[in-house]
């Protein structure tokens, strides 16, 4: 049973390999059409969900392009708007908006350094890069050969610096960071290639490892300055190495993983120094490293629909194939034709039918007799896109949707003086990703279900303060409010983004009826939807 | 401050509320009733970087390698273990030592795991540790307290990567340092009866969203809630001053002495599976110095341990074991040290379904090689998962439909080391 397993596996890999050599699409219909009609067509005759309600497609794209939930006056003016085209406009809306550059700040930033820590010229380079919509083949050049020189790209010197400074006595983690160059650009984890070809993965060679190895054993961190930069030795000679199942030397000079060896020019006296990093980066994020574009397009599909289509995200190879290989080959072809426009990317995501179905089957709800459901969970798996897949929130998405629904967020986004963050917003954003953020150096890729979240929302008090009563926070303003029904209204809208259910709202006001204590009252009910999973999650 | 009276009790509200997700659903319902009565627990204990089992149960005093220790008698006549063990040597009728463990990866980075997941047959997918296993199949214990917890020196936290393809809810809540998480005291805002309302108004939330929708993130939420509310019911379990002054001395007031104090109060509150880190075993240089201070720190807390276990009478439910990621050469480098070498070494187990006071298999008289049948540690982890018995129709996993024996199938169980 486990064998044929295993045998169907690689043998649609090998299928899959045949069939993926790149056609040129003569198909000029709309990105965004072609993806849905890829998706559909293996759904084998089985239903979806449908469409997601305004309001759960609102809550979602605000999420996913705002980093944060709507308010409850933006709620009900989406709501109210009866344009046909209003989903399109809002996607465009948020697109232009600033809050756009900071969400992909964060997403990226926990991308690509995986809560290894921080640094100011490193925010501001990547919120830089996508306030101007710079495109990822361009920020990906800039990561891998961050020119000092270069004031405005400078910060982009993190991605290594952080990667390579002094731990201790251990020794520079060169093939921690030459993993993680495999992992986050080409997909591919090449870990356990390091000391010998990778025992199950036959795409992942020794040389692929130790070829892009070799590039970065000649970097270490420049010190004495006030942005991340690194330094380069010239490279005298090739990498000797041997496997640790066969001592037949081999070499390799510098090389991007399942490519050729860079053609590195030699040094001429008097000249300007040969830059390894500076070829590699020049021929690494291009088309015709198949691998760099389907990794990009796995990475944005899977931030979008909460599931890659190589799953994990990092173990793209024929043993491992995607769930629905045509549509990668074309998000990548496309994501290069239209040079790695990220923006252009996410739009066309985010208009697709795939990204605006329920979370929610009707099939899978037992009816109201008790008969139990019609579809099971285990029929309609994630990579069925059956469903929306629900999404885990980012520490960052969770504080800012938190501040938005307890009404304090334009309070703390006041800056204090001298234009410096507000210094409660600091200590909350610190608590929070102390209580919700993975560990340092763990994908943020699956549920992670922390007890420690749990024990921070139930006890902190810089948490449980934004549910006391101050001016012009949501508190405050159902206190004002003397009609239940509406109060009713005005919580629902604010925390969970739409409006209560006749059931919902009768029982709150059922339950507000007799509190001597309202302010506390209201402020249990709230505490108990903001720790709720509707609230903590993205669906 | 004033709580909120009792009229929210009185409220209609609560007549709908359904019954809640929670510890139960954490394993398919049938399975979990049969589990109900196997409340086995565990204790790993994990020395990491190497003991040499040649100053630990398989000594070879006067031979070429053997090094400068003697052996000593223990409580069992006829087995001898390296002086450096001499409390240990008095508990041995309670221990087995497996003498012919036989492992496949000499380097760390690698090692580590692969002991740790009972090196299965390579499949693709990442296997959980044995902590993260025994949570999986066990799941937590009837006393509801989180299945697996990892006392450790450096960071605590949430430790998903032992999980593997079970996902992340099996993985190791960590105490860092054996620090208790932070946040477990109940805000002083809040009283107990208000915290028990505003936690079934969310229970009622996550139902009522539950409907239609996948179960994971409603599962997942209720249990990490229900654990939290386990782990502030049971904060004496962190208070040092509970501790009395005569297990301070029995056990040492060094970090493994107080690490594996606490395993101890964490295994009595119903932990099924606590496993203790200690570092620095990698004794490339100076070997002998080093192990005289690091087996002597293992050695006095270990054997108070289990003379505690067993006057406790918690012995015959909870499985000990004593391992590394392998053993250390038999060869003295020029550093006076033992290198890596998983060709011969020991592991040491005690406690549920294991035989008492015996040794199984042994080592040449050199102690390099293994003399006789070598084991696997895949046969470890079929005889423990046999000793805590794990029903045969459970020994295989379903990871999104691809079926995964639980532990390596070309292995089997050591009828020897069971009891």
């Amino acid at each position: 049973m486990e064998r044929q397993w295993f045998f169907r596996r690689i043998i649609r890999g090998i299928l899959i390999l045949v069939l993926a050599t790149p056609v040129v699409s003569a198909d000029e219909r709309p990105l965004a059409l072609r993806i849905d009609e890829l998706i559909e067509v293996r759904f084998d005759g089985q239903q979806p969900a449908p469409t997601a309600d305004d309001a759960e497609f609102l809550r979602r794209i605000c999420l996913d392009f705002a980093g944060r939930i709507p308010t409850a006056d933006e709620t009900r003016r989406f709501l109210d708007n009866s344009a046909a085209d209003k989903r399109t406009q809002l996607i465009d809306q948020l697109l232009a908006a600033p809050t756009y550059a900071q969400r992909m700040q964060e997403l990226f930033h926990v991308m690509l350094m995986e809560r290894r820590g921080d640094n100011d010229k490193w925010t501001h380079y990547l919120r830089t890069a996508f306030d101007q919509n710079k495109h990822w083949d361009q920020i990906v050049r800039e990561l891998l050969y961050p020119d000092a020189e270069d004031e405005s790209r400078r910060g982009a010197g993190f991605f290594y610096t952080k990667r390579i400074e002094a731990n201790g006595q251990n020794a520079v983690d060169y093939p921690g960071l030459t993993r993680d160059v495999g992992r986050l650009f080409l997909g591919a984890d090449l870990q356990c290639a390091q000391c010998h070809n990778h025992l199950f993965i036959d795409d992942y060679k020794q040389q692929d490892f130790q070829g892009l190895y070799s590039v970065y054993l000649n970097l270490s961190v420049k010190s004495g300055l006030d942005f991340p930069a690194v330094t380069e030795k010239a490279m005298e000679k090739k990498l000797e190495f041997v496997s640790v199942f066969d001592p037949t030397p081999h070499q390799t000079g510098p090389r991007i993983p399942f490519a050729k060896e860079l053609n590195v020019p030699e040094q001429v006296k008097d000249g300007p120094p040969v830059s390894v990093l500076a070829l590699l980066a020049k021929d690494f994020p291009i088309p015709d490293n198949i691998l760099f574009s389907k990794n990009i397009a796995n990475r944005l599909w899977f931030m979008m629909m909460g599931r890659g289509l190589v799953h994990p995200l990092d173990l793209h190879h024929s043993g491992n194939p995607p769930s629905h290989p045509e549509l990668l080959e074309l998000l990548a072809s496309e994501f290069a034709a239209h040079q790695y426009d990220i923006k252009w990317m996410l739009r066309e995501l985010a208009i697709t039918r795939t990204y605006q179905r329920s979370s929610r089957h009707p099939a899978a709800m037992a009816d109201d007799n008790g008969e139990p459901a019609a579809v099971s969970f285990d029929q309609i798996p994630p990579h069925s896109y059956l469903l929306f897949n629900e999404k885990r929130l980012l520490a960052e998405q969770l504080l800012y949707s938190t501040l938005q629904a307890t009404g304090n967020l334009d309070r703390l986004l006041q800056p204090a003086a001298e234009g410096k963050p507000n210094p409660e917003l600091v200590d909350l954003t610190a608590k929070y990703i102390a209580a919700f953020a993975n560990e340092p150096r763990e994908p943020e890729d699956q549920i992670n279900p922390a007890v420690k979240g749990a024990l921070f929302t139930l006890n902190d008090e810089m948490s449980l303060h934004l549910l006391s009563r101050q001016q012009g926070n949501l508190i405050d303003r159902l206190m004002t409010m003397t009609d239940d029904q509406l109060l009713a209204e005005e919580l629902y809208l604010s925390v969970f983004t739409r409006k209560p259910t006749d059931e919902e709202r009768t029982e709150l006001v059922a339950w507000l009826a007799p509190q001597v204590d309202r302010e506390r009252a209201i402020g249990m009910w709230a505490w108990s939807m903001l720790t709720s999973v509707e609230f903590v999650i993205n669906h | 401050m004033q709580t909120l009276g009792t009229p929210i009790l009185a409220s209609a509200v609560w007549a709908q509320s359904s019954g809640s997700l929670g510890l139960r659903s954490f394993l398919q319902p049938c399975v979990a009733d049969e589990l109900a009565k196997n409340d086995k627990q565990v204790l790993l204990i994990w020395l990491d970087g190497g003991m040499s089992q040649l100053e630990s149960w398989d000594p070879k005093p006067n031979t070429e390698f053997g090094g400068p220790f003697r052996a000593i008698p223990t409580s069992v006549p006829g087995i001898n273990v390296c002086e450096l063990l001499q409390h240990t040597a008095k508990q041995m009728h309670h221990l087995a030592l497996l003498r012919s463990v036989c492992t496949q990866d000499n380097s760390h980075s690698a090692g580590v795991a692969r002991i740790n997941r009972g090196d299965p047959k390579n499949r693709g997918v990442d296997y959980p540790f044995l902590g993260s296993a025994v949570a999986k199949l066990l799941g937590p214990t009837s006393s509801g307290m989180p299945p697996y917890l990892w006392i450790k020196p450096y960071s605590g936290g949430f430790k998903a990567s032992d999980a593997g393809f079970l996902g992340a809810k099996y993985g190791a809540l960590a105490l860092g340092d054996g620090k208790p998480p932070d946040n477990l005291l109940l805000n002083k805002t809040i009283s107990p009866e208000e915290n028990e309302l505003r936690n079934e108004l969310r229970q009622k939330f996550n139902n009522r969203y539950a409907v239609g929708r996948r179960k994971e993130w409603t599962e997942a939420n209720s249990y990490v809630y229900e654990l939290a509310k386990k782990l502030m019911d049971r904060r004496d379990l962190f208070n040092e001053s509970s501790v009395t002054d005569k297990d301070r001395e029995r056990y040492g007031t060094h970090e493994l002495g107080r690490h594996l104090l606490l395993a101890r109060r964490t295994l009595e509150t119903g932990v099924r599976f606590v496993k203790v880190n200690s570092y620095h075993w990698d004794s490339h240089g100076d070997n002998f110095n080093a192990s005289d201070s690091l087996i002597r720190q293992f050695d006095q807390p270990f054997a108070a341990l289990i003379e505690d276990l067993h006057e406790r009478r918690m012995l015959d439910n909870v499985l000990v074991i004593v391992m590394s990621e392998f053993g250390r050469t038999p060869k003295i480098n020029s550093h006076v040290g033992r290198d890596h070498w998983p060709e011969a070494w020991s592991i040491a187990m005690a406690g549920a379904g294991i035989q008492r006071g015996v040794v199984v298999g042994k080592t040449n008289d050199q102690g390099t090689f293994v003399d006789g049948q070598p084991h696997d540690i895949g046969d470890l982890f079929h005889t423990w998962f046999k000793a805590l018995g794990v029903p045969q129709d459970m020994m295989e996993y379903d990871n999104n439909g691809q079926p995964l024996p639980v532990a390596n199938e070309e292995c089997s169980p050591i009828p020897e080391l069971l009891a």
